[in-house]
């Protein structure tokens, strides 16, 4: 007879062997089949299958509790052999650990500041659909600016469906805003239409968001200035004194803005104020101050609404740019892109840069390879002693998974050590890299759990492609040929090493030569001759109506103060901004207008800047006509007119298209000497200086150099009584000159930083490779010494392989920096060159540092006793 | 030395009274019928990887049978260490209910 078989459950029977992990497990699966079977027998197969799993239900709790907790105590384990190996190689270990410590130090750093950076303007709700309205203004040259027709939101709105709502703004600006007796001077006072909170998020504390803004003289602040003025008053209807020109009532309370926003303001005011006093109006197209956001309708498409707007211009103003010459090209910019795509001129904010994003992320990745170079070259290089223990290994049975899995756990081990310690770096150099970038980054996980997630990723990225090359390496060995001493172990993987060293010093090269260069170039800046003197000049801009008024008699009470040399005033101050208009030098048809800078000042200006007047004369008041017919222009625009002797030369001004009038002429009294207006990225533009005391905000005050501190003391407190009701607001022309070359001074104090990093991780990669070479090479020192070779001759020998690939490295670097920092100058107007002494530099700069590393071995080594080296055998 | 558990006790008897015939199932069900339930799979092997690694037992690896399908027995023998203890918990127990009489909780 023959019995039929009954099999038992297979799932219930896979369950079990995976989860009783005991020694016994197949005596566990064993004694279920028996019984299984056994109570087949007795009860029938459809009971027995219940019978199994009714076991293995039962018992699972306590497998896997069990199971769990062995796992636990061999991760201990393993744990402290790991730990054990990183004591026992005390310097091994640390330039690993520390290595990779700050190559992700580094690479956490710039990925919060990459992705803050991307985050900016996300917080609005309805971010995708937003966009602001931007121009190209031609008139003989291009303008590329956010800035735009005044007219131009309303009547989009109008016009097409798909714009819903469109609000102007004038950009956060400098107000001195008056409380009872509380008086600040806010930096960031803005105007809008009440629509900006129907496109913008920003959640209200209270007031009413659909109303807020609608009257003149209305106000909406953030939380921040609402506790600043009125603390635990509620502000809602209190009046605020702008400028002690205006009072505005406050509407409305919103949240602090987040600084990753690409305009910030503490205060808001109504749009509906300049309209109400003349100053505006929802018809008037030639008029370029407001910044125009746009929010559209969800199936809106940008590209298509792009492509409707020029015959939407031409409607309105199609005529009159016909008669002016001129044209206007109308484009949408997305909101997300504002901050890191922008490059007009006069934007709301100083925007970031893409570029800069690519390039540090690209930096941080390097020193990150760098690290994860050394590992790999340290592991490999440590092979010759850890051949043997992997031939052991092998010999008692371990199967080369395992070994592979050793090495890559042992490796993931390190790079969570270093992320450890790279989280500790962190902490305590965010405050220093802040400042470095002018951000406010933290390390919030609360907040940002995905930053946790990200770096938790990173170590175990990291730990399995260090360590995957050593793992595979390591386990390849041939266990016979490895006890023999078969396997001369360093030299297979020598080339490989020695590439990688010649990687991460190429890298470090062409850092250290990209800082010097932009570090020159700084100084180029900061050092070339504006074409007037810009040091000991403090500047106070903005003065109100009464004081323009009474500027003559100012003046001389300022002249009188203790170290004042000379008082001048004008409308724009250099480094703040510039004017552009188009003007029709005489002798050129009248469709070819010509785009020039130009500028306001008093008699004064000229001579107390510094600037200098090659032929004619400076404005004067002996001349009457001066005021209203006389004009200088510099050196660049005689040149473009072709005026070889400009003095007498005239400018035409026609009456405005479609009205009556006279052609006026203005002529040219003085050539002044080309001077920078902007920073040295632009070039000069031909510029025109008019001599009208009606349009002169800004008073320039040339201060003796010695005991500045003392007159500003004077000048303060002669101004608080000039203008009481206005706190002293003044800056030094030359900080406001040198800090347009901020984004500069980041980038030459960031890379600065990197590049010593990446030099200082590269150093221990080497010192770590030559003390193993030193460690090799014992022997064979030895024996050289007792056959009478020198202690230099052995140290050259021995640092001589390093500082070949340290020269190598510096082959390859030279071009690639030539070729990037070449790339970057080009974005400046005014350069300095690239001295190939830069080059010379860097390479002895790298080369010496290499030789010191490796020399201290090489030294060490040579100067042994070869009586030490040879004793063993 | 510690003081056995309970079911280490109850295995550790078991085991010393199956004699030649300690192995898992012989085990599980005598422990069952002492204890009046169904005694687990998964409580006897805990119970017994923790006898084994405090030395109170033996494991030698057995023969198998066609309804094991391969998979080898584990008999148990009880170690000297494991009579000492199972002595003590014997001597404790006796110390415990001494002068109790057998009516004391009717």
């Amino acid at each position: 007879m023959k019995r039929r078989r009954y099999h038992p459950p297979r799932i219930a029977g896979w369950i079990l062997k995976n989860t009783a992990r005991y020694e016994e497990n197949f005596a566990i699966i064993g004694d279920f089949d028996e019984e299984f079977h056994e109570v087949v027998r007795e009860k029938g197969a459809s009971f027995a299958r219940l019978w199994y799993w009714r076991h293995c239900v039962r018992s699972l709790p306590i497998f896997i509790k069990d199971s769990v907790y062995w796992s636990f105590i061999m991760f201990r384990n393993y744990l402290k052999i790991a730990f054990r190996s990183i004591k026992k190689h005390k310097g091994y270990s640390f330039i690993n650990i520390s290595g990779l410590a700050i190559g992700m130090a580094v690479c956490i750093l710039i990925l919060m500041w990459v992705l803050n950076e991307l985050s900016y303007d996300k917080f609005h709700e309805k971010a995708d659909r937003i966009c602001r309205v931007t121009m190209d203004l031609e008139v003989g040259s291009t303008l590329h600016t956010p800035v735009t027709l005044t007219a131009v939101g309303p009547a989009l709105v109008r016009d097409f469906p798909e714009v819903i709502y469109s609000t102007r703004m004038l950009p956060p600006n400098r107000v001195a805003v008056k409380y009872e007796d509380k008086l600040f001077q806010e930096a960031r006072v803005g105007y809008a239409e009440n629509a900006v909170f129907d496109i913008f998020t920003f959640p209200f504390v209270s007031g009413d968001p659909k109303t807020a803004l609608e009257a003149p003289y209305t106000v909406v602040i953030t939380e921040s200035m609402a506790e600043k003025y009125f603390g635990g008053e509620d502000p809602l209807g209190k009046i605020l004194r702008f400028n002690n020109e205006r009072d505005f009532s406050v509407t409305g309370i919103v949240k602090d803005i987040p600084s990753n926003s690409h305009f910030r303001f503490n205060m808001l005011c109504s749009f509906q104020t300049f309209i109400k006093e003349g100053d505006a109006s929802d018809d008037q197209w030639f008029d370029v101050r407001f910044y125009t956001y746009l929010l559209l309708d969800e199936n809106a498409d940008v590209k298509k609404l792009e492509q409707k707007l020029p015959d939407f211009l031409d409607k309105y103003v199609g005529e009159a740019l016909k008669a002016s010459g001129g044209s206007i090209q109308l484009s949408l910019q997305p909101l997300k892109r504002i901050h890191l795509y922008s490059d007009f001129e006069r934007d709301m904010s100083a925007n970031s840069d893409i570029t800069y994003v690519y390039l540090f992320s690209g930096i941080a990745l390097f020193v990150l390879l760098i690290a994860g170079i050394n590992f790999i070259n340290l592991s490999t290089a440590r092979s010759a002693t850890r051949a043997q223990e992997v031939g052991m290994r092998k010999t008692l049975g371990a199967v080369r998974s395992r070994l592979i899995g050793q090495f890559l756990g042992e490796s993931l081990i390190y790079s969570f050590l270093s992320m450890v310690l790279a989280l500790v770096l962190l902490k305590l150099s965010l405050p220093l890299f802040n400042s470095l970038i002018g951000r406010e980054l933290s390390m919030n996980f609360i907040q940002t759990p995905w930053l946790l997630v990200a770096i938790l990723g990173m170590a175990i990225v990291v730990g399995f492609f260090a360590g995957s090359y050593p793992a595979f390496f390591l386990s390849s060995f041939q266990p016979v040929r490895v006890l023999k001493g078969l396997l001369k172990v360093g030299a297979s993987n020598s080339r490989f090493r020695r590439i990688l060293v010649v990687l991460q010093f190429a890298i470090s090269i062409a850092l250290i030569i990209g800082t010097l260069i932009v570090y020159k170039q700084i100084l180029f800046m900061k050092n070339t001759k504006l074409g007037f003197n810009k040091e000991h000049v403090v500047v106070i801009p903005r003065m109100n109506d009464a004081i323009r008024k009474s500027y003559h008699s100012i003046r001389g009470e300022l002249l009188n103060l203790q170290g004042v040399i000379d008082v001048g005033a004008s409308d724009l101050v250099p480094s703040r901004g510039h004017l552009i208009g188009s003007f029709l030098p005489e002798g050129f048809p009248d469709d070819q207008r010509q785009t020039m800078d130009y500028m306001n000042v008093d008699t004064h200006y000229i001579p107390a800047m510094g600037m200098e007047i090659i032929a004619g004369r400076n404005f004067s008041e002996d001349f009457a006509t001066d005021q209203d017919d006389s004009v200088l222009i510099n050196e660049t625009a005689a040149k473009k007119f072709g005026w070889e002797d400009p003095v007498g030369k005239r400018f035409v001004f026609r009456p405005p298209p479609g009205r009556e009038g006279e052609t006026t002429y203005v002529s040219v009294i003085g050539l002044i000497k080309d001077f920078h207006l902007q920073s040295l990225r632009e070039r000069i533009n031909p510029l025109v200086i008019f001599y009208d005391y009606d349009n002169l905000f800004s008073v320039s005050i040339r201060l003796a150099p010695d005991n500045i501190t003392n007159t500003m003391e004077l000048l303060k407190k002669k101004w608080g009584e000039l203008d009481p009701n206005r706190p002293f607001n003044y800056f030094f022309l030359d900080d406001a000159y040198d800090s347009q070359y901020r984004t500069e001074e980041r980038l030459k104090n960031i890379t600065f930083y990197f590049s010593f990093l990446a030099i200082f991780i590269g150093c221990l990669g080497l010192f770590g490779m030559a003390s193993f070479t030193a460690e090799q090479r014992t022997k064979e020192i030895g024996i050289r010494k007792v056959l009478g070779a020198s202690v230099p001759g052995l140290v050259r020998l021995l640092a001589k392989e390093f500082i070949i690939l340290v020269v190598v490295a510096n082959l390859i670097a030279w071009p690639v920096a030539y070729w990037a920092m070449n790339r970057w100058l080009q974005s400046f107007a005014y350069r300095t060159g690239i001295n190939p002494l830069i080059f010379v530099i860097s390479a002895v700069l790298a080369l010496s540092i290499a030789l010191f590393t490796v020399s201290y071995q090489a030294i060490r080594i040579a100067l042994s006793n070869p009586v030490d080296a040879l004793r063993y055998e | 030395m510690k003081e056995l558990t309970k079911i280490e006790e109850i295995l550790l008897l078991a085991i010393w009274r199956l004699k030649e015939d300690a192995y898992g199932v012989k085990i599980r069900k005598y422990v069952s019928q002492i204890i009046d339930k169904d005694f687990t799979y998964g409580n006897l092997y805990s119970a017994l990887s923790q006898l084994s690694k405090k030395k109170y037992v033996r494991k030698t690896i057995g023969e198998t049978t066609p309804d094991r399908r391969g998979r080898r027995k584990i008999y148990y023998t009880v170690s000297p260490e494991g009579v000492k203890a199972l002595k003590t918990a014997r001597e404790m127990n006796e110390k415990m209910w001494e002068g109790v009489s057998d009516y004391a909780f009717d």
